[in-house]
């Protein structure tokens, strides 16, 4: 198909392209000749895979997105960061706590952090990273938990900190905190895997894997949908 | 509306005016689900699956006569990235009990596994593509399907997978999923993954399209953002070896005809490395980026189907390939995300699919390939759809109505990837309607396996949506992400109780001289080769991915 | 009930949070109702207390700011930002200062201050619940004495923060009355002592734990030689290098005898007769429970 868009000038690494407006950056590259190895992964901004840098023209800014999400703008200077080599702590959930000190033990340099919110404003995904990171200064996990959900890893957050903190993987830690050991398991859920452990639903499952295909489709068109709350 | 500016252009507008003006005399109101004949005929007619100029016979291996898509076909009837000449067999560069094929969350979860059952990390290899955790499991948006709620049951859970299945279902393999179901709740909790709970500490949970039960567990709608990432932060806290941007191109077979590694390729320095393996696990994905039929796709980058062609070059028996689902909500509007995923949460949580006059057309929650042939049919049968500027159709998906009937606020925290999605190109989905038409999906087939992923070659398991049997011809939402898991972990088990048994003989690639003696007695001249690792996209291509329909 | 923006600060949160605990109690037992922002961030001391540079005040301004949304959104009642720890007072007071007299400074802060919708204006006031005590008259601290304080001899200590630099200090520099006012009104015996201003060790407690031995030696032993029973205080730094770093001491003064150290709001807590949870004696060390058992102030 035709695209008969207006063209604009783009700067990849430096390099001038001239490429459809209405295109994201993502297919912007693509549309100039580059195929992504690196760079490039969900195409649909779940993964974190397209961080990039941009700078528009006539601005001094830095500023960061997802190539896959942002479309092309006239004079815009792009250059990928497809990969922060940024420090992961190990660590074995099962024997850790969820103490106020227990994220300042793994990332002691949060208690780096200025307020200066230059992380939030590099966040494509618009978390409040600087109030999770100074969440889990105060040792409060589940707020660090809460406001850092939507986090997509896209390193971006790390890449601009000043104290050189890695905001995201602090952040994961917080969450399986949280999520382990102050939301805690649902009660039902262990109910149930004890009854199929008992064996209580092994004679009705029997029962419809050797049934007929009739028997099946009369059962299945039959059985009581109830989608109540 | 009175203050609102439309993120939609001035040709759709009207018919947004019906939407907006019928709402209020909706809300409340639904379809009559179809008949089991209804639902028949709306599928022979419109289904993409049943349009048999789309598809061929297969002319090789042990799945002739078989038919499946053209796009698979021709992967499959190509010849190998590799001459065997060309490769050293005798330069081991990664010697391990277990080799992993994909680094997504049916790989992942094997590799947790066989560490918790012995094997040293150490003895552990995940290749990957491309970065650990690309992969569609990632993209899951609304939910996994598990029956732990008392009202629910595993039998129910059952009968729901087979019958969406149409019941080519393998039986042992349900079993397996609607018995795991709870534990890998479980499982997942135990690791710390953060599930939407009701406030009294249960699940907060959804139907889905075709489902008896609410049996939909979320976080948010970034359920498979969440999983793979505590996931993979569990196999690096464990230092489970792991290499990126590195795809194996084709297995190694040794004298014993099982399998025993595979020929690895880096995809930085273009160089060929031998890894020999114990056992080796394929967990590559499915097929959504060979756009079938020219679909538009919610899949991931990767998702070029490279599985199931070296399984079938090692002699795995495929199943159920003849079947894709098309997922009845990608976006049809703006341009730029067009084929991407709309959850089916959203018909969930109570938004309407709506015609271009604001009249419903269809009960939200029929099993995937049904909706999505309503869908194309309104658009292609009765001529309802809504035209977009460039000449694609599609319907509304009607989303104020879910804060309305959940109250105010629902959208944004429980839909907020979708929320801040459309945001970005100025349409706001609390008080507009998304344009939606199926979008290619998931790959229904895949390679043959058994409840312990075993497959008809030694050595050789598969997990994930690179295998078949598990969902039949139709899978429910919610279903992939549980058997990722179901599956993983079986196979994680497997593998390392196979460690302490196991010999490697001597290595070949004899398979690839045997398919070429295949290709050749199928009558198949072709300059193709796969796998094809990444898709082609580059210059005017990038503009070519729009739909061909009808 | 009066609503007032407070401020609690990080270590409130964390190793002070008997300090938090016994003031939130205290302050509803007097008709006040403390208000924590919904989000706030560090103080910013460790920069702000640093030579001068814009950054280093964007995180004291940024929390001014958030006090200064609530009181638009009327969530409280008036201008205030009332803090607890002595670092956190200083430094959002200082920098509060600085913002509202350098109007150059004020510009620069404003520029900088990333993805804010709201501008700050100056107009928030830093307030130590000390002053609003103070503010509100002993006499209605009196009123709400439950248990009084009787024969239990209460040293203030008021360290460095609360009282410097001048203009910034909650009370006179060298004659400071606050606290113990305060503990007049509770009942208490005021002990008057020479070194209720003098330095705890402040950070050294970090690399030379020898030096804040030295110090609280000293400010101890003083304290006891007057007759005291009981140390309080408004500041957790001086609360660790007083309490619990009385192990320090012993090791470099063997005959040095121990004597509890504790938040002035505890001791609130103990007189309004506000129950464990508020008091939470339990984190202080050395224990100051057998002691105030001893003065029949706390049941067995």
């Amino acid at each position: 198909m035709e695209n008969n868009s207006e063209k604009i000038t783009i700067y990849v690494m430096g390099k001038k392209h001239m490429v459809p407006e209405d295109l994201t950056i993502m297919k912007a590259m693509e549309y100039s000749g580059h195929q992504f190895t690196r760079g490039a992964g969900c195409r649909g901004g779940y993964c974190g895979a397209c961080a990039t840098l941009y700078r528009k023209k006539g601005s001094y800014k830095l500023e960061g997105a997802l190539a896959c999400q942002k479309i092309v703008e006239d004079g815009m200077y792009i250059a990928q960061i497809p990969f922060s080599p940024a420090e992961k702590k190990t660590y074995i959930l099962d024997e850790i706590k969820p103490e106020a000190a227990t994220i300042l033990e793994y990332y002691p340099e949060v208690s780096r952090c200025l307020a200066c919110n230059t992380c939030t404003k590099a966040c494509p995904q618009d978390i409040m990273v600087m109030d999770y990171v100074q969440a889990s200064l105060r040792g409060d996990i589940t707020q660090a938990a809460k406001l850092s959900f939507d986090c997509i890893s896209c390193g971006l957050c790390a890449v601009r900190c000043p104290a050189e903190i890695v905001p995201y993987n602090v952040s994961q830690l917080a969450r399986r905190l949280y999520a382990k050991y102050i939301d805690g398991p649902s009660e039902h859920v262990l109910e149930r895997v004890k009854e199929v452990e008992e064996g209580v639903y092994d004679q009705d499952i029997k029962e419809l894997m050797t049934a007929s295909k009739e028997t099946l489709a009369e059962r299945y068109n039959t059985r009581e949908i109830d989608l109540n709350e | 509306m009175s203050d609102y500016i439309s993120g939609y252009p001035e040709s759709m507008q009207e018919s947004l005016r019906k939407v907006a003006e019928s709402r209020a005399n909706r809300v409340g109101k639904q379809f009559t689900p179809m008949t089991a004949d209804e639902r028949h005929k709306v599928l022979e007619e419109y289904h993409p699956d049943w349009k048999m100029d789309q598809k061929r016979e297969l002319k090789v291996g042990p799945c002739k006569g078989e038919l499946m898509p053209h796009e698979v076909v021709d992967i499959l009837e190509a010849h190998s990235v590799i001459k065997p000449e060309d490769i050293d067999l005798s330069n081991i560069d990664y010697d391990v009990d277990v080799l992993i094929i994909g680094a997504g969350g049916a790989g992942l979860s094997a590799a947790i596994l066989a560490n918790d059952n012995g094997v040293d990390p150490d003895n552990i290899l995940i290749v990957q593509k491309l970065r650990l955790g690309d992969a569609n499991s990632k993209m899951s948006q609304g939910g996994i399907q598990a029956a732990d709620h008392p009202k629910d049951s595993p039998t129910l859970h059952y009968l729901d997978i087979i019958g969406g299945g149409h019941y080519y279902n393998k039986p042992e393999l349900v079993e397996a999923m609607v018995k795991d179901g709870p534990d890998i709740i479980k499982w997942h909790e135990e690791l710390g993954v953060l599930y939407d709970k009701l406030e009294d500490g249960t699940m907060q949970l959804a139907p889905g399209g075709g489902t008896s039960r609410r049996r939909m567990h979320s976080c948010k709608d970034y359920t498979g953002v969440e999983i793979t990432r505590v996931l993979m932060d569990e196999t690096i806290n464990r230092q489970i070896n792991y290499v990126e941007f590195t795809s194996a191109v084709e297995f190694i077979m040794d004298d014993k005809g099982q399998v025993a590694g595979a020929v690895l390729y880096d995809m930085d320095t273009h160089e060929y490395k031998i890894a020999r393996a114990k056992s080796t696990i394929l967990a590559t994905g499915g097929f959504g980026r060979l756009h079938i039929q020219g679909y538009e796709t919610t899949n991931h980058y990767g998702s070029t189907g490279d599985g199931i062609v070296m399984a079938y070059r090692a002699g795995a028996n495929l199943m159920h390939l003849d079947s894709t689902q098309f997922h009845p909500t990608g976006s049809a509007y703006p341009e730029q995300i067009v084929g991407q995923l709309c959850t089916e949460k959203l018909r969930a949580r109570g938004s309407q699919p709506l015609n271009i006059e604001g009249e419903l057309f269809v009960y939200p929650l029929e099993t995937r390939d049904v909706e999505a042939s309503a869908l194309i049919r309104e658009c292609y049968g009765r001529e309802k759809g809504i035209t977009t500027p460039s000449g694609m159709k599609g319907v509304w998906l009607d989303t104020p109505l879910i804060d309305i009937i959940k109250g105010e606020g629902t959208i944004e925290r429980e839909f907020a990837a979708m929320y801040r999605n459309y945001s970005k190109f100025g349409i706001d989905i609390r008080k507009e309607p998304m344009l939606v038409f199926p979008t290619l999906h998931y790959q229904n087939g895949g390679v043959e396996i058994n409840v312990k992923c075993e497959t008809n070659v030694p050595g050789l398991y598969v997990v994930g949506e690179v295998c078949g049997g598990v969902h039949g011809k139709n899978r429910l939402m919610g279903n992939s992400q549980l058997d990722l898991y179901v599956f993983g972990r079986r196979a994680g088990v497997v593998v390392a109780e196979r460690a302490k048994t196991a010999e490697i003989g001597k290595l070949n690639l004899d398979h690839l001289d045997r398919y070429e003696k295949w290709l050749k007695e199928g009558d198949v001249e072709t300059d193709r080769k796969s796998p094809i690792l990444l898709p082609e996209y580059r210059g005017k291509k990038t503009l070519d991915h729009q739909l061909k329909l009808l | 009930m009066t609503k007032l923006a407070y401020y609690p600060g990080c270590t409130l949160k964390t190793t002070a949070k008997n300090f938090d605990d016994s003031t939130v109690a205290s302050a509803k037992a007097l008709g006040i109702e403390l208000v924590e922002p919904e989000r706030w961030n560090c103080c910013g001391t460790v920069h702000a207390l640093a030579k001068d540079d814009v950054m280093h005040h964007l995180a004291p301004v940024r929390n001014m700011l958030r006090v200064q949304e609530m009181n638009s959104e009327g969530q409280v009642d008036s201008k205030e930002m009332i803090t607890l720890c002595a670092m956190c007072y200083n430094t959002l007071k200082r920098s509060n200062q600085t913002f509202n007299e350098d109007s150059d400074k004020k510009q620069k802060i404003q520029d900088i201050m990333f993805k804010e919708e709201a501008t700050y204006s100056g107009s928030v006031e830093v307030k130590h619940f000390l002053e609003t005590l103070k503010e509100m008259g002993w006499d209605k601290v009196k009123e709400a004495v439950k248990t009084p304080l009787t024969g239990l001899k209460v040293a203030p200590y008021y360290g460095c923060l609360l009282l410097r630099p001048r203009g910034i200090g909650i009370d006179d520099t060298d004659n400071p009355r606050i606290i113990e006012d305060l503990f007049e009104a509770l009942g208490a015996e005021v002990v008057n002592f020479a070194y209720k201003q003098k330095c705890c060790g402040s950070y050294n407690t970090v690399h030379m734990k020898e030096v804040v031995g030295d110090l609280a030696h000293k400010i101890l032993k003083q304290a006891k030689d007057g007759g005291a029973d009981i140390l309080a205080t408004a500041c957790p730094l001086c609360e660790y290098n007083l309490g619990p770093r009385q192990e320090q001491v012993k090791v470099q003064y063997p005959s040095f005898d121990s004597i509890p150290v504790v938040y002035f709001t505890q001791l609130m807590s103990l007189a309004f007769g506000l129950g464990d949870e508020a008091m939470a004696f339990e984190a202080n060390r050395p224990d100051p429970r057998p002691l105030l058992r001893e003065k029949g102030l706390l049941e067995e």
